[in-house]
């Protein structure tokens, strides 16, 4: 089968966020990657496309992502001090919605900086 | 006492010729640091490279990174505020006594040297790590740090760079800046956002047991936190989006399966010197992005009536 080849990749693993890797990958795994140190190498080995988990789970059992943001969203609401926690292997991108949920729900959010 | 003086990886690698690690060990956790970025590349005025660079390392045990360090300085554990505020009296030409450097666990004459080496560099960097941070003094540990970087410009160039560990924390710290004026631990639940370190951030409240739900995004406290924290995420509703099921998802209500960022999901991140690179994924993800599902959360809470009762009329008018 032939490989995708994906040049300049950047790597999240560690703070120095190098994007000069270059991937070698199938349709579902990350066969090869370049110029990647140790830790880099083994974080883009450790990730497929694979469906391997669940979409969701509601208290341990598989459920719908519909359902699960329905859960999520009913939990956050009635919280009277709600945390958003975490936010550093996501994009940030992801961190301005974190955010604008932590406001609309009157919690706290907070990142590893904090530890 | 505030502020930090730093620069670009960028600038380390063109410019600096003494280059300081303290509490971090580069060679293990952040493996390209030497050669992409500070110690071995040549730069526009560091044409030889390493050979025009000096090392220098600070920590309480001999680390890998010792082996790339010209001098290594081993300082007894707990001891850094104290190296450190002697290190700012040598800078402004005070004496220090010599039996309470030794307490430090280096000597007046190792302290004299590393001052008048720092003086003396044409453009110095002090990246810190969590060894300098996590310990004894915490963040009042990281201000010394910083103020001595900051007064060492009356002299040379000098900058200051924290070594950061995940890989979008710094992008956490400069999007919580731009939405809210705080970096970390702000409290939105009065509709304005407060900012208290100790009272606002994460294992403060979770020890304390004041928050009564959570979601978990990015992190996997289930895993890193102290025993009680995780004991009261596991008594909460706690909601949890990672790619894979974790340590956190086990003990949470609600787990949602999202894509791995950079490696099939797109967006931006920031390198530990705040400069915002784009992510390239190779692979497509059966799951939602993380950035999908939170919108969908928020989407799903604006539905419900607005909680906050300073938004709602008052009887008064």
């Amino acid at each position: 089968m032939e490989l995708t080849i994906t040049k300049n990749a950047t790597c999240t693993f560690c703070g120095c966020v190098c994007d000069d890797i270059e991937l070698h990958s199938d349709t579902e795994r990350i066969v090869e990657t370049k110029r990647a140190c140790i830790l880099g190498e083994s974080w883009f080995r450790n990730h497929t496309a694979e469906r391997l988990y669940p979409d969701a789970l509601i208290d341990g059992e598989p459920a719908t992502v519909d359902e699960a943001v329905e859960e999520a969203a009913e939990y956050l609401y009635n919280a009277h001090m709600p945390l958003v926690y975490g936010l550093s292997n996501v994009t940030c991108e992801t961190q301005r919605e974190a955010v604008a949920l932590a406001e609309m729900i009157g919690g706290v959010v907070d990142s590893h900086t904090s530890l | 006492m505030g502020g930090k003086v730093t620069c670009t990886l960028g600038e380390v690698k063109n410019r600096a010729d003494l280059i300081i690690y303290w509490g971090g060990n580069p060679a293990e956790c952040h493996p390209r640091h030497f050669t992409k970025y500070t110690l071995t590349q040549k730069g526009k005025f560091i044409p030889k490279g390493r050979k025009d660079r000096t090392m220098i390392l600070v920590d309480i045990r001999e680390t890998p990174s010792a082996k790339a360090a010209d001098i290594f300085l081993q300082v007894r554990p707990n001891k850094d505020f104290e190296v450190l505020s002697a290190l700012r009296a040598l800078v402004k030409g005070q004496r220090i006594d010599a039996a309470r450097a030794a307490e430090t666990g280096l000597t007046v004459e190792q302290l004299q040297d590393f001052a008048d080496r720092m003086k003396q560099a044409r453009f110095g960097v002090l990246f810190f790590g969590m060894g300098l941070s996590m310990t004894r003094g915490k963040h009042m540990n990281s201000a010394a740090l910083l103020s001595l970087a900051a007064e060492l410009n009356a002299f040379t160039k000098f900058v200051a760079m924290p070594m950061r560990g995940h890989g979008n924390v710094t992008g956490g710290d400069v999007i919580m800046r731009w939405t809210t004026g705080y970096p970390f631990g702000v409290n939105l639940s009065r509709g304005y956002p407060r900012f208290n370190p100790g009272e606002f951030s994460t294992v403060d409240l979770l020890l304390r047991g004041d928050n009564d739900a959570a979601l978990i995004l990015g992190a996997d406290p289930g895993a890193t936190m102290p025993q009680p924290a995780i004991d009261h995420l596991a008594r909460i509703p706690t909601i949890t989006l990672d790619p894979k099921v974790t340590h956190t998802s086990r003990l949470s209500r609600v787990h949602i399966t999202t894509a791995a960022t950079g490696i099939s999901a797109p967006g931006t991140v920031y390198r530990m010197d705040e400069i915002p690179l784009p992510l390239r994924p190779p692979l497509k993800s059966p799951y939602p992005t993380d950035e999908e599902v939170v919108r969908r959360i928020y989407k799903a809470v604006a539905k419900k009536p607005m909680w906050l009762p300073l938004l709602e009329p008052t009887a008064k008018g």
